[in-house]
């Protein structure tokens, strides 16, 4: 359990701590703006970044699943619920 | 169920979790720095009604249907509305918000680039709205 909870803190600290950095190093000087069109632009391409890649990741998977367990998968094995036709 | 390991979906709880709080958190910085207005921004008050807009500046310089600014300038907009919901939009600058009777809601921005863009209602208001518009004039700074 404690492997587990090390692992949830690791990867809240490795997406929070950069952008925390971010934020708070944004700049305030007079005569120094942000372009808004860059930054909403900007999230929006990450987000879609990640949103296309968990979209992969989450497809791949269930194709790799459908192809692995398929009945006429020659390495396929019958539950044991399957071979006693018990369920 | 006791002899197998479940890892697998501790590891999978912890990536959605960890991207989750990233993608809240990157939506809630960029939040934070889209709405910080610059201290050193002029006030424009931008007043929509059936079927015009309306500006003022500090100075109390008053423009109907065009509005005239300066490039690398910080502007910031007080929007409201004196009969319906109307929304104020120059879609060339990514300026998008909403003009309602009673509230004065707030947004800014800097041009950068001399030239005219349109500004438009982008909430539908009436018979009339899809001709709501005004210039946005962007000019040399003085």
């Amino acid at each position: 359990m404690r492997s587990k909870i090390g692992l949830l803190v690791v990867f809240t600290i490795i997406f929070i701590i950069p952008t925390l950095n971010y934020a708070f190093a944004a700049g305030d000087e007079p005569g120094e703006y942000l372009d808004r069109r860059v930054v909403i632009w900007n999230l929006f391409f990450r987000m879609m970044v990640v949103a296309f890649t968990i979209g992969a990741v989450v497809s791949g998977t269930m194709v790799w699943l459908v192809w692995r367990f398929r009945e006429s998968n020659p390495n396929a094995k019958p539950t044991k619920y399957e071979e006693t036709g018990e369920w | 169920m006791s002899e197998h390991g479940n890892w697998a979906e501790w590891v999978y709880i912890g990536v959605v979790c960890a991207l989750l709080v990233w993608v809240g958190a990157e939506a809630w910085n960029v939040e934070r720095l889209v709405e910080h207005v610059p201290a050193d921004a002029e006030v424009i008050k931008v007043t929509g009604q059936q079927w015009f807009w309306s500006f003022e500046h500090e100075d109390g310089t008053k423009e109907i249907g065009e509005l005239h600014v300066e490039k690398g300038k910080a502007y910031k907009f007080e929007v409201t509305s004196k009969d319906v919901i109307h929304s104020f939009n120059i879609h060339d600058y990514v300026v998008l918000i909403d003009a309602v009777p009673g509230r004065i809601n707030i947004v800014w921005f800097v041009p950068d680039e001399v030239g005219e863009h349109e500004i438009q209602c982008r909430e539908y208001c009436g018979l009339l709205h899809y001709n709501m518009r005004a210039k946005l004039y962007v000019e040399e700074s003085t």
